[in-house]
């Protein structure tokens, strides 16, 4: 049988491709939606811009280095980790008035079944390691001004999914 | 390359006023190339057309950019399904028609692309770079491989490629084989992991002739060797003794048969054994020494190469010289004295290493005399072009970097031209006398 040209396999890749970005999409949009609460993290932007993605503002957390508890303190441990985040009564001032800024209070690989542990991967960075979230960039548009936003002058608004990823919902400006 | 037109045009007028052809004959040819030129069918109104489709296409892209913060997620989600699904259903009903279907294939190929960045987009996403890019060639290779015009294959192959190559190199990613500063070894997963890449490259490349994917693969695996990999090599000898062993490898099976020269897997062999002779200036093996000793992996990797190579010289037709048998043994002397030649290098002082650099210098001459004698009886004018530049190169680099005075290099360059004038003579002796024992 020939395959090269075939137009019923050909549809059927088409139809797979769609598929995958279908389902997909569907799973991003029920990530952002979970219902699970909605807390902010202290930022450090960095490097604004990238000539292939768009523009976006590449961010460093205040969690991006995790201490206290189990967190590690050896350079070698790197890989999968959750961070426990917990609200240790640091507050901003938004526009939406004063909140709550969430912190790294313990680390585990294995954590408890309960809410408020993030999935991180540890990798080695030139300043040594560091927890990686998945909402190290938030692309905005070129005019935006949070672009030029400049370290602990925005928050991030997050929220954690049903497979405890970081899900990045805003760039907030503080006051 | 309408200047190409009118160049034939003319040419072929002046060949038929010289008699050579009949006026007829040139006005038939010169409608015969005319009417093959690319897009041949395309008439004014279609070049119009297209102006027209391109300027509503960038008008329509303006205004959605304008509009883009505006648009909620799940209207750019379902449009860009609509385009893809669109793309790839007009590939696939205008199979048929090349010069509707081959742009469309290539948009269809950069579709999955297309939407991965979408979504980091729309939904902040970040993470490793090279996933997006593997995650790209597993959705693309598919129709690639079913399309029956090798142009997605390629670009497929394309695809692992740089993402083995970036992959690899990196610290970071899924694919990652160099090591993280003060971390643990890479895990075994991501060797199984880039081995499937590298694997995939190969397969998936549509061209009959392996030269490429096989130069890529070599220069990889020489790569990993030289990078912080658990198969690292850090001692001259075994770096040497594995780029030698690579190179002969993708020299002796990187070309067919039929082929009549060796082409970049020549020329890479060629740029070993000259980098080889610049051995002359070794003073220690401490500056590659500095990022730590040679690995078990990599030594042993280092020594299976050679074996290969050298049983590969031994049994298999050799293309360094495109001759056929006829040059076949000096071909696998070559070959074999480039490989061994390493071997000074273990223990080595800097009287070993001259030694060495020698011996490349003579492999070098050998091969240009061979090369040009070879060409003289084959009448092969690109065959002795080839030596010739190969001594020119060799000597006059000796030239700089080792005679130094303008006294001794002027000496030195009177004595090469009078050896190439001799070279010349005897060649020319050879040629004629081939040609008369041909006659007789």
């Amino acid at each position: 049988m020939n395959w090269k040209g075939n137009t019923k396999y050909l549809r059927l890749v088409l139809g797979a491709q769609l598929f995958f970005f279908a389902g997909w999409g569907g799973w991003l949009i029920a990530s952002r939606n979970t219902d699970s609460p909605e807390f902010y993290l202290e930022t450090e932007p960095v490097d604004p811009r990238d000539l292939f993605s768009g523009t976006y503002v590449a961010l460093n957390y205040g969690i991006s280095s995790p201490k206290g508890g189990r967190c590690p303190r050896r350079t070698r441990d790197l890989g999968r980790l959750f961070v426990k985040l917990e609200d240790k009564g640091k507050k901003a001032v938004t526009s939406a008035g004063e909140v709550a800024v969430y912190e790294a209070v313990d680390c585990h690989a294995n954590p408890p079944q309960e809410p408020g542990w993030a999935k991180a991967e540890m990798i080695y960075r030139f300043g040594g390691p560091v927890a990686m979230y998945g909402i190290e960039r938030f692309y905005l548009n070129e005019n935006d001004p949070r672009k030029d936003a400049r370290s602990g002058s925005v928050l991030a608004k997050v929220k954690i999914d049903r497979n405890r990823d970081l899900v990045l919902l805003d760039l907030v400006e503080k006051f | 390359m309408a200047s190409y037109y009118k160049k034939l045009k003319k040419d072929l007028e002046a060949s038929a006023g010289a008699g050579l052809i009949t006026p007829e004959q040139a006005a038939a040819i010169y409608d015969r190339v005319y009417g093959a030129r690319p897009f041949a069918a395309f008439r004014a109104a279609h070049w119009i057309g297209a102006a027209a489709g391109l300027f509503v296409a960038l008008g329509v892209i303006l205004v959605v950019a304008s509009n883009w913060d505006r648009i909620d997620a799940a209207t750019k989600m379902f449009a860009f399904l609509l385009l893809f699904a669109g793309a790839g259903e007009a590939a696939v009903r205008l199979d048929g028609k090349p010069a509707a279907a081959v742009p469309l294939e290539m948009v269809w190929f950069f579709m999955p692309i297309i939407g991965i960045g979408l979504y980091a987009q729309i939904f902040n996403l970040s993470g490793d770079p090279i996933k997006p890019y593997l995650l790209w060639a597993a959705l693309a290779t598919p129709a690639a491989l079913l399309s029956r015009r090798p142009f997605g294959a390629y670009l497929c192959s394309i695809l692992l490629f740089f993402t083995l190559y970036s992959g690899t190199v990196s610290h970071n990613s899924v694919l990652a084989l160099t090591a993280s500063r003060a971390a643990d070894a890479q895990p075994l997963w991501h060797w199984a992991l880039a081995l499937a890449v590298l694997a995939g490259g190969v397969a998936i490349y549509p061209g009959k002739k392996l030269s490429l994917p096989l130069g890529a693969s070599v220069v990889w695996l020489f790569v990993m060797l030289l990078a912080d990999t658990a198969i690292k090599v850090r001692s001259s000898a075994l770096i040497l003794l594995s780029g030698m062993s690579l190179a002969v490898l993708w020299l002796t099976y990187g070309s067919e048969p039929e082929d009549d020269k060796a082409g970049l897997a020549l020329k890479t062999w060629l740029g070993a054994v000259y980098a080889t002779t610049f051995f002359w200036h070794y003073k220690g093996d401490g500056y590659v020494n500095r990022s730590g000793a040679d690995t078990a992996a990599g030594g042993a990797i280092a020594w299976l190469l050679f074996a290969g190579a050298l049983l590969s010289v031994v049994f298999r037709p050799q293309r360094l010289l495109p001759a056929g048998g006829k040059d076949d043994m000096p071909a696998k002397i070559l070959l074999a004295a480039s490989m061994l030649c390493s071997f000074l290098l273990f223990d080595a002082n800097e009287a070993t290493a001259k030694a060495l650099a020698v011996i490349a210098n003579l492999i070098l001459a050998a091969f240009g005399t061979v090369s040009i004698m070879s060409g003289a009886r084959d009448s092969s004018e690109k065959q002795i072009n080839l030596g010739v530049a190969v001594l020119t190169l060799t000597a006059i680099t000796r030239f700089i970097d080792i005679f130094g005075t303008m006294l001794k290099s002027g000496v030195a360059f009177i004595a090469t031209g009078l050896a190439f004038g001799a070279l010349a003579y005897f060649v020319n002796k050879g040629r004629k006398a081939l040609i008369e024992s041909v006659k007789k």
